[in-house]
């Protein structure tokens, strides 16, 4: 070993490790397989679980006119938006938003009571 | 009624300030994280100082560098030529490598790419998602890169914060090196605390097709609560050595997994309805995963902590070189892996086949078409006798193949 390293110094400063000429760039996970927009297996689907949750409550909340879930939809899609990766696209969070916020003015401008607390429907 | 919507309005309100404070906290955490960010780019630091003399007697003294450079406040370019004469090797007594304090460590080329601007523009930490940021570094000896990830605990919704709350976790630092195919010999190892190990084994590809069995990794001198997944003992007993058994003892709750494969290909894949198609790619690879101190409470003095286990991957990946398995063990592996192809592609024979199958018909069809088109009716003539001929050799040998199989 001590022959192989005297070798080495003489062509290359072996001591310091760094190579410049052997810089790999940076390939994200992700723009390896353009072709499935399917994220990695392993990556966090809490954001996508909370925007098909969130869709679906807003869905619930427009056609039952049930006030509180047309909020927990809002809900779900801040929370899917908080969840998202910086790559994904804005275009679903976006219209997940709006689709929650409709749903809240909907049943609101249908039936402009109060919505009733749960501990006030005991009582 | 309008009280109780009042009190219902300001716990809401409370409980999202909370939430933001939280982020807040997590945020400052971050940025107390440069500093161990600078540990990568801080490329004017001086190289000092090596790993001393291995604990066991085979091991040969390592080169320690000189101190001398100290003074090059230098450019990253510029070569040390000079210097190589008068570096000698040395012995660092034992004790003078427990002070971790004074190793500064250049290591990387460039730290912190996104693969789009140009390296050296120091793009930096990359935010993947509100948890989880990413640092690209490459242009070192032995590895093609390193890819660290610090996946922090999810403080960015109220949702997430109960569920932390619920589970005790950690901050974690994912550290995945890519090695060069020639600097790594042919093994599968991996060290993780208990149930990180039935996780890996479940999950990853090649622990789960190279280690079968769980072995406690109390025979190596480490903490009971770890297990030792191997496909060859001599390798296992050739990473851990003293060094990096020290390492381990002295911060085991911060050491998740070691994993060591020349055969990584990441999590397993889902399965879809067909078989796959191919073998995964794999590439040797170094992958590491260390737990934050302070269990979702970092404080700025906890970077200093952690500062001895990116040396220790910076060790592991020198020292992976000189890890060569022995004449057994290199034989028990070339086996290994042989038969795991074997066994890919007997799995893969019905539909190799009908592919094969499918590809001798087109073929064939074509030729016909060709036959058909032919307007000269002498080359016709001529391309059908040589399809006969083609079809006779055919039908004999497949007659012979029968006859074989009989």
């Amino acid at each position: 070993m001590r022959l192989g390293s005297k070798v080495r110094m003489s062509t290359v400063n072996s001591s310091d490790p760094r190579r410049p000429a052997r810089v790999t760039r940076y390939k994200s996970p992700l723009a390896v397989n353009p072709n499935s927009s399917a994220p990695v297996p392993g990556e966090d689907p809490t954001a996508d679980y909370m925007n098909v949750l969130g869709m679906i409550f807003s869905m619930v909340g427009l056609m039952m006119r049930v006030k509180w879930c047309a909020w927990v939809a809002i809900m779900c899609s801040c929370v899917s938006f908080a969840n998202s990766r910086i790559n994904d696209d804005t275009k679903q969070i976006l219209s997940s938003f709006m689709l929650s916020i409709s749903a809240v003015v909907m049943s609101y401008l249908q039936n402009p009571e109060p919505m009733k607390l749960p501990w006030e429907m005991l009582s | 009624m309008a009280d109780a919507r009042l009190k219902t309005l300001l716990v809401l309100l409370v409980l999202s300030l909370y939430v933001r404070a939280s982020k807040y906290q997590a945020e400052t955490e971050d940025n107390d994280f440069a500093d161990f960010e600078e540990f990568d780019d801080d490329f004017e630091r001086p190289y000092q100082g090596e790993s001393p003399a291995d604990g066991g007697g085979a091991a040969e003294p390592e080169r320690a560098a000189d101190v001398g450079r100290a003074a090059a406040a230098a450019d990253r370019e510029q070569q040390h030529d000079g210097d190589d004469d008068d570096d000698a090797l040395v012995e660092v007594p034992v004790h003078r490598s427990t002070n971790w304090d004074k190793f500064y460590v250049e290591m990387l080329m460039i730290a912190g790419d996104d693969g789009k601007a140009e390296p050296g523009s120091g793009a930096g930490l990359l935010k993947e998602s509100e948890n989880m940021y990413t640092l690209w570094c490459s242009g070192r000896v032995c590895c093609e890169g390193m890819l660290v990830q610090l996946k922090f605990l999810k403080r960015q919704d109220l949702v997430s914060v109960i569920s932390t709350m619920m589970k005790a976790a950690s901050d974690q630092v994912e550290i995945r090196v890519t090695m060069n195919a020639e600097e790594m010999d042919t093994f599968v190892f991996c060290l993780a605390n208990k149930k990180s190990a039935a996780r890996l084994a479940k999950e990853m590809t090649d622990i789960s097709t190279y280690c079968p069995e769980r072995k406690s990794a109390e025979r190596f001198g480490l903490p009971a609560h770890f297990s030792v997944l191997s496909e060859i003992h001599e390798a296992a007993a050739a990473v851990l050595d003293a060094r990096v058994v020290a390492v381990v003892n002295k911060y085991p709750e911060l050491v998740e997994y070691i994993h060591v494969s020349d055969q990584y290909s990441g999590p397993k894949q889902q399965l879809d309805d067909q078989a796959p198609v191919e073998l995964p790619k794999v590439k040797p690879t170094l992958a590491f995963c260390f737990n934050l101190p302070g269990r979702g409470r970092l404080q700025p003095a906890d970077v200093e902590t952690v500062r001895p286990l990116m040396q220790l991957v910076l060790y592991m990946v020198d020292r992976m070189k000189r890890c060569k398995l022995g004449r057994e063990g290199r034989l028990k592996a070339e086996k290994n892996r042989l038969r795991v192809q074997e066994i890919f592609l007997k799995q893969t024979h019905q539909s190799r086949a009908e592919k094969a199958q499918a590809k001798r018909e087109e073929k064939r069809r074509l030729e016909k078409e060709r036959i058909l088109e032919e307007e000269d009716p002498e080359k016709q003539r001529r391309l059908e006798e040589k399809n006969e001929k083609r079809e006779a050799k055919r039908r004999a040998q497949m007659r012979q193949m029968k006859v074989k199989a009989l």
